[in-house]
């Protein structure tokens, strides 16, 4: 399958999760759910009823307001990446793999004039908070800056004990790479959408879901990149 | 020389006792947990739980002695390890919470809006009647394997349809709760996470009521679920729900065979 012909697919596929999702939207609105005393479930398959659990049967708050200014329910609905990511269980084969890339690097829109290095101090401030987007029982106020939350994963100050590793770590990033715009446009796409690079990983698209501003990339950008940045300095010592 | 041998060996084996033996960070990680665990302020709401269990109370003035847990009314003892499980008088597959409600309403004549009922979780002034009795009736299921039904379809349907949504990306952030609980030996910052593939780590994982010390209160299962979709920036997952369940059903499930710790403490 050439480029042109992977990329109609992909299309398709969002058109038809498009009419999908609206179909399941709609059902939402039924007045109540069945219960499973009144509705024989047993024809279904497990993803069909796991999609009448999430759409249809009252167990999840669809109607509550999100920040970005849809409903909850659109939270739920899969995009093509997350449908073809979760079946795969997040080893796509190689084909779908090389879809999901070519897909991801397709999403990327680059900042006008270049990508530029922000404000490493307000970097590590977005790559220590946790806040944003989160709604249910405790909305987030958007009037303090959404994070970006990265050393929930990585490390990346060498001094910052408080580090996940569900990611590799990110300490002295730009110290042992430097700040080419090489390596400036691969930091960017790994924020942006991982995907370009590792199909199917658990890393958000920051960029792509409009979790993070272009601001806000660019200072967590130099926050990795940026000498003076204590990710790096620390390193010299 | 004897009494000091004696001694030694009841001191290695006390501290062998569980989690000791392993290498899982997930249970060996935080000294703090295991130095607590044999004081586990659980205890305290169990007790608690464990009178309000007998009291008479409501509109109907009833105990919840006659609740049937899945094993006959009154039997306690394994009963939470067997959940969730189809219940024919609800025509629904239940978890302990839900079941418990179940009874409150039916055996005692509480409702929706009443206190014991419409307060689902503890705060620290004030510790929900519910937790309390979910953690005494769930106490009598401790040491005892994780082992919940697969007899009726629906049991079936709700534990494969939970595994659908375990691994079920969705959300600002792409989440699923496979994202975290799939590779082994990882952390979000400091906390180690149980892999649900990992039978030892995970039947302690999923072994609520746990008195969490970073909330200072006895947290269940059904809190646990919504901290998850809340943090993975999904919807709000409704307490009780079909959907919760499912997820309940599907953890326990992959717990199979796995020793309950019942009341646990988590961080």
């Amino acid at each position: 399958m050439n480029k042109q012909n992977s990329i109609a697919g992909y299309a398709l596929i969002t058109v038809g999760v498009a009419l999908i999702s609206a179909a399941l939207i709609a059902g939402c609105a039924q007045p109540r759910p069945d219960t499973q005393a009144e509705r024989d479930f047993s024809h279904m398959s497990p993803e069909a009823y796991a999609e009448y659990l999430i759409f249809r049967s009252g167990s999840f708050n669809l109607d509550q307001a999100t920040q970005e200014g849809t409903t909850a329910a659109d939270r739920m609905v899969q995009d093509p990446l997350q449908r073809m990511c979760s079946e795969a269980r997040n080893r796509p084969q190689p084909e779908l793999a090389v879809r999901i890339v070519g897909a991801a690097r397709d999403s990327i829109v680059y900042p006008e004039g270049g990508i530029k290095l922000g404000d490493w101090r307000q970097g590590a401030e977005l790559a220590r908070s946790g806040t944003g987007f989160r709604i249910g029982h405790n909305v987030d106020d958007h009037s303090r800056p959404v994070g970006g939350n990265c050393y929930a994963c990585h490390q990346l100050d060498p001094d910052e004990l408080g580090f996940g590793n569900l990611g590799p770590s990110l300490a002295a990033y730009g110290a042992l790479r430097g700040d080419s715009e090489a390596v400036r446009k691969f930091v960017y796409d790994m924020i942006y959408n991982p995907h370009s690079y590792f199909p199917c990983t658990q890393m958000p698209r920051f960029g792509v879901s409009e979790f993070l501003t272009q601001e806000s990339i660019s200072h967590i950008m130099a926050y990795l990149l940026d000498p003076e940045s204590p990710v790096n300095s620390r390193h010299a010592r | 020389m004897l009494k000091n041998i004696l001694a030694g060996v009841a001191l290695a084996g006390s501290l062998a006792g569980g989690a000791m033996a392993s290498d899982s960070p997930y249970l060996t990680g935080r000294e703090q947990l295991l130095m607590l665990a044999d004081d586990n302020p659980a205890e305290l709401t169990m007790w608690r739980g464990e009178e309000l269990f007998h009291q008479v109370r409501g509109p109907k003035n009833a105990s919840l002695e006659r609740c049937d847990f899945g094993l006959g009314p009154g039997v306690l003892k394994g009963a939470y390890v067997r959940m969730p499980r189809w219940f024919e008088d609800a025509g629904k597959v239940m978890d302990l919470e839900s079941r418990i409600i179940h009874c409150m309403k039916t055996l005692q004549g509480f409702t929706d809006q009443d206190d014991p009922i419409a307060r689902k979780h503890s705060s620290d002034t004030r510790e929900a009647d519910l937790v309390a009795i979910y953690t005494y009736v769930a106490s009598q299921s401790n040491g005892m394997k994780w082992n919940p039904p697969m007899n009726h379809p629906m049991e079936r349907l709700t534990r494969n349809a939970g595994e659908v949504l375990f691994h079920r990306r969705a959300g600002s952030m792409d989440f699923a709760c496979a994202t975290c609980h799939t590779t082994p030996r990882k952390r979000i910052r400091l906390s180690f996470l149980p892999v649900e593939s990992n039978v030892e780590e995970w039947s302690k994982a999923i072994s609520w009521p746990a008195y969490r010390i970073g909330h200072g209160v006895v947290r269940t299962s059904q809190h646990r679920v919504r901290g998850c979709y809340y943090q993975m920036r999904q919807a709000g997952i409704q307490f009780g729900s079909d959907a919760s369940i499912a997820i309940i059903s599907y953890w326990t499930h992959q717990a199979r065979g796995g020793v309950a710790t019942l009341p646990d403490l988590k961080r």
